[in-house]
């Protein structure tokens, strides 16, 4: 009855996001399937798993309902409590990208040192700092917002700190976050009036940075080699890459059907994780590609779309974390994606929402949360202005 | 309620926002249009590409075709077996692990270590071909990763060394290596279908593609063996030669009608389902593959030819000299030395002379051609592997003591499957018969090569030279009329007779009146208790022959009363 009478009455007016809540969630599901079906063979022929075929489907799950749990918590906190909380939020996570290059704490894996062991579960910094750098970053424009376009005063300090964050993330290494982070921050920055000059040089420096990383670095130079041209050493540099692509090609339209891609199979590494989009690919086709692109898009706009809702009621700290969640969200799924059909080099950037991986899971849920706090606060004020 | 917090003077410029979105719906489109070019255009190379990576086509193996008797018993049968084999690279056990598997292998654990180490850096190796099944789920239990199992055939042999020299084996790659699974290996092998299939990069085949290409299985070889009489003959062969003490030993029976193969026995044999300790001397199948100074047995074709000729009757009398006879610095001496005998008492006491004198008697070609006619001199083409010609030279370059020499079977060589054959015109009244391995039952007609008369008389002749009186009285039996005649030869080293080694043969026919079976019979080396074919060589015959007659429930033609057996060989002795 009273949902009839509801809509009777007026355009109703949710109390919450409804439809980024069941994009989000959609995604989730779609990623906990995928992870599953992705998994499962290696699973199974692991020793390290215990022959468990489920092994990495319990694990996400598991992830999955913490990660729903804290985004519930982080729900019920004030954007203000975030406000204050930001530059001690970004000195922990700074602390733990300290921690994790620490040899006994800091747990290597392919050559890379990422994850905090903490026992129970281990800790990925290089996640937790993104929603840090997000809020700091959001945080320091509002702050300084009267010294922005000043370069000493403005801009210097947040180059100061980004450097040094790129400097640890480069320790590790994990280029793929140092890429996101900084691609997030200042685009917060970017979005808050930073100096267009400014910006335009330092995109420069980036660019020049980027380059010069590669070029010094034969491990980076292959990745890119291999990259440009995968067929030339289809079982080398190319070989990762190639089969990414022929999961593409095979999945078609409309995929070979759930739980049936080859590529899973041992030829495609790290298929649950950086590479879930191609087993999506074969599985599902170019229409299961197309649901998880609308759906990150779908993301993306409203993201936007609320930091424009929080702006117009002048709360400028929501207005830019909403959109620079919606920066760092879209930018990383877009790299993934560009990663797995081959139109950026190979880089360990999960998708977000689906991929394997507890870390990611919790930090893209509390963002999702915040974003979520954000609407509903303007909502609230909404109602509290029209009511 | 308020939760901004935030000075007046901030402002976020909309444009810069919209820019930014702008940006990240750009990199969407990139990505949506790579996908959609990946997924619908790029498709059919990535597939292939795909394609040539995983999908394999796999042989889908035949199974060998058994090999069985006449009566469809089983001679040689595939059973299902496991060879498990392990790629070094993926495997991850322990060492307790390795234990059990090695403990399940029956194998210590070093040999399994050396195996893997050999294995290294390769994707495959073999740790045991051919378990039994039960071995092969023992180790499947460990579930070590990187062991893996693959179905194979072993062939079994149920009637073992009985049969082992004709029938044969395969190799591990179940290809056949001698005797008659070599000689007929494509048809039993059968040809092997395929699949093709993708496979995981384990190895382990996911799906089927594309049409699958059945194996034909190989076809069964129903051999002319009856595996009851082939066991009676090599036991009773199996006797003779431990009796004597004799190197080796070799028997075959014919089916006169037919032609068939009945029994192919060597001594000594092997068993073929454990060929751990194998020798050259148990592989060979050496009624086939061995030739041998025949000795007296060729007797009778020289005396078949002087009567065909009209040269004698069974009656004619030869001068036998008084036991001596010299040929340009050659004597030829017999063991019953007479003045004179006929042509009968030439066979039945085996006189060199006689049947010396007779063949000089014969122009020479056309004892070569008659030779030639029945089979001696070129293989018997029976496809058997190692087929032995024998050596029988142009007439053109015999002297006289070597065409004397001949008729009583020296200077010519032949196997014993030549020998048996050549007897088939005798109980064939003339016609000689073609010989084969494989089941052809009924009458096989084969070349008239004597007149019926000549053979009857033959035949007349040989059954005397079994009586008492002759020299093989112990190949008689109790019930059927015999026929038959023994031969004592030296044995033949590096080019001169060895004085103390001889060949044993004898080679008959039962029951005379309508003969069934030929039987010959040989015996290399035998060393204690008498050398003549009379004495070592018809024994075995009488006991194949009866039990033979017996088995194919072959009608009396003699009064079934025990034999008065002589109580010494005397009359066996015959000349060499």
């Amino acid at each position: 009855m009273a949902a009839v009478l509801r809509a009777k009455s007026k355009p109703p007016v949710a109390e919450y996001d409804r439809s980024l809540v069941w994009g989000a969630l959609l995604l989730a599901a779609l990623g906990l399937v995928m992870v599953y079906s992705a998994s499962i063979a290696t699973a199974e022929a692991s020793r390290y798993t215990g022959q468990n075929p489920a092994y990495f489907l319990l694990r996400h799950a598991l992830f999955l309902a913490a990660s729903l749990l804290a985004g519930a918590v982080v729900f019920l906190v004030p954007m203000r409590g975030w406000q204050k909380a930001a530059p001690w939020l970004f000195l922990c996570g700074l602390v733990l990208l300290v921690l994790v290059l620490v040899p006994g704490l800091g747990r290597e894996v392919n050559g890379a040192r990422r994850w905090l062991d903490l026992r129970v579960v281990s800790l990925q910094p290089s996640e937790l700092i993104k929603l840090a750098v997000v809020l700091y970053a959001a945080d320091y424009t509002v702050r300084k917002h009267a010294v922005l376009k000043n370069f000493k005063k403005g801009l210097l300090p947040m180059l100061a700190v980004m450097l040094l964050v790129s400097w640890l993330l480069l320790r590790e290494p994990d280029f793929g976050a140092l890429v996101v982070i900084a691609v997030t921050a200042f685009g917060v920055l970017f979005l808050g009036g930073m100096n267009g000059l400014h910006f335009a040089a330092l995109l420069l420096m980036l660019g020049v940075g980027a380059a010069g990383l590669v070029l010094s670095s034969p491990y980076r130079m292959q990745r890119i080699l291999g990259f440009m041209d995968p067929w030339a050493d289809p079982y080398g540099g190319g070989y990762q890459l190639t089969h990414a692509l022929i999961a593409f090609g095979r999945g078609e339209w409309f995929g070979v059907g759930l739980g049936a891609s080859v590529e899973k199979l041992f030829y495609l590494p790290e298929a649950h994780t950086d590479f879930l989009l191609a087993v999506i690919a074969e599985e599902l086709g170019l229409v299961g590609v197309a649901v998880v692109i609308g759906l990150f898009l779908w993301l993306v706009l409203r993201a936007f779309a609320i930091g424009r809702q929080a702006a117009l009621r002048e709360r400028h700290f929501s207005a830019l974390v909403a959109q620079g969640i919606g920066i760092w969200i879209g930018f990383q799924a877009l790299i993934n994606m560009g990663v797995n059909m081959g139109l950026l080099p190979t880089k360990g950037l999960t998708l977000p929402l689906m991929s394997f991986g507890g870390s990611g899971l919790l930090v893209n849920f509390a963002a999702l949360a915040i974003l979520l706090r954000i609407d509903w606060e303007s909502r609230q004020l909404a109602r509290g202005m029209t009511a | 309620m308020s939760f901004a917090a935030t000075p007046m003077l901030v402002r976020l410029p909309v444009w810069r926002a919209r820019v930014v979105l702008v940006l990240l719906l750009l990199g969407f489109v990139a990505v949506g249009g790579r996908s959609g070019y990946l997924q619908g255009v790029r498709t059919a190379f990535l597939k292939e590409e795909g394609e040539a990576r995983y999908a394999r086509l796999i042989e889908a193996p035949a199974t060998r075709g058994r090999i069985l008797d006449r009566n469809g018993e089983p001679l040689a049968i595939s059973t299902p077996v496991k060879s498990v084999w392990a790629m070094p690279e993926e495997l991850e056990a322990d060492r307790r692990q390795r234990a059990a598997l090695a403990r399940a292998l029956a194998m210590p654990l070093e040999a399994l270590d050396r195996k893997l180490a050999e294995g290294a850096g390769r994707d495959f190796v073999y740790l045991k071909r051919q378990v039994p099944p039960e071995i092969a789920q023992r180790v499947a239990a460990l579930k070590i990763p990187g062991v893996f199992e693959h179905r194979e055939y072993r062939r079994y042999y149920p009637v073992g060394a009985v049969t082992a020299q004709v029938v044969g084996f395969t190799g591990v790659d179940d290809v056949g290596q001698e005797g008659m699974e070599l000689a007929y290996q494509s048809r039993l092998a059968g040809t092997a279908g395929s699949r093709r299939v993708i496979k995981d990069r384990h190895g382990g085949v996911v799906e089927d593609i594309g049409a699958v290409q059945p194996a034909q299985d190989g076809a069964d070889l129903v051999l002319s063996i009856d595996s009851k009489i082939q066991t009676l003959a090599y036991h009773a062969l199996l006797d003779g030669v431990r009796k004597h003490r004799a190197r080796a030993g070799a028997a075959i029976v014919l089916d006169v009608a037919s032609g068939e193969i009945l029994a192919l026995v060597n001594v000594p044999s092997y068993n073929p389902n454990n060929r751990a300790k194998l020798a050259g001397a148990q592989l060979r199948n050496r009624a086939l593959t061995d030739v041998f100074e025949p000795g007296s047995t060729l007797k009778p074709l020289t005396i078949a030819l002087a009567l065909e000729t009209g040269k004698a009757t069974p009656r004619t009398m030869i001068d036998t000299e008084g036991g001596q006879l010299t040929i340009a610095n050659y004597t030829i001496r017999d063991a019953h030395p007479a003045r004179a005998m006929s042509v009968t008492k030439v066979l039945q006491v085996s006189s060199n002379i006689g049947a010396a004198k007779i063949a000089l008697s014969l122009p020479s070609e056309a004892m070569w051609d008659l030779y030639r006619r029945v089979g001696l001199g070129h293989p018997p083409e029976l496809g058997f592997p190692g087929e032995a010609a024998g050596r029988l030279r142009h007439y053109s370059t015999w002297r006289p003591i070597e065409q004397a020499t001949m008729a009583y079977g020296h200077g010519i060589s032949v196997s014993l499957v030549q020998l048996a054959r050549a007897y088939t015109m005798f109980a064939r009244d003339g016609e000689l018969a073609p010989i084969t391995l494989l089941r052809n039952p009924g009458y096989a007609s084969g070349q008239k090569i004597l007149s019926t008369q000549t053979a009857r008389a033959v035949r007349a002749m040989l059954e005397s030279a079994v009586q008492p009186g002759g020299t093989g009285p112990l190949a008689r039996i109790a019930g059927w009329r015999v026929a038959g005649k023994t031969g004592t030869a030296h044995k033949l080293e590096n080019g001169s007779y060895a004085p103390d080694k001889y060949l044993s043969s004898f080679v008959g026919f039962a029951p005379v009146s309508a003969p069934r079976l030929i039987t010959a019979v040989v015996i290399d080396e035998p060393s204690t208790g008498g050398y003549y074919g009379g004495v070592v060589a018809a024994p075995v015959f009488a006991k194949v022959m009866r039990g033979a007659l017996r088995m194919l429930g072959v009608p009396l033609d003699a009064p079934a009363e025990p034999l008065e057996l002589p109580s010494e060989s005397e009359h066996a002795r015959e000349s060499t």
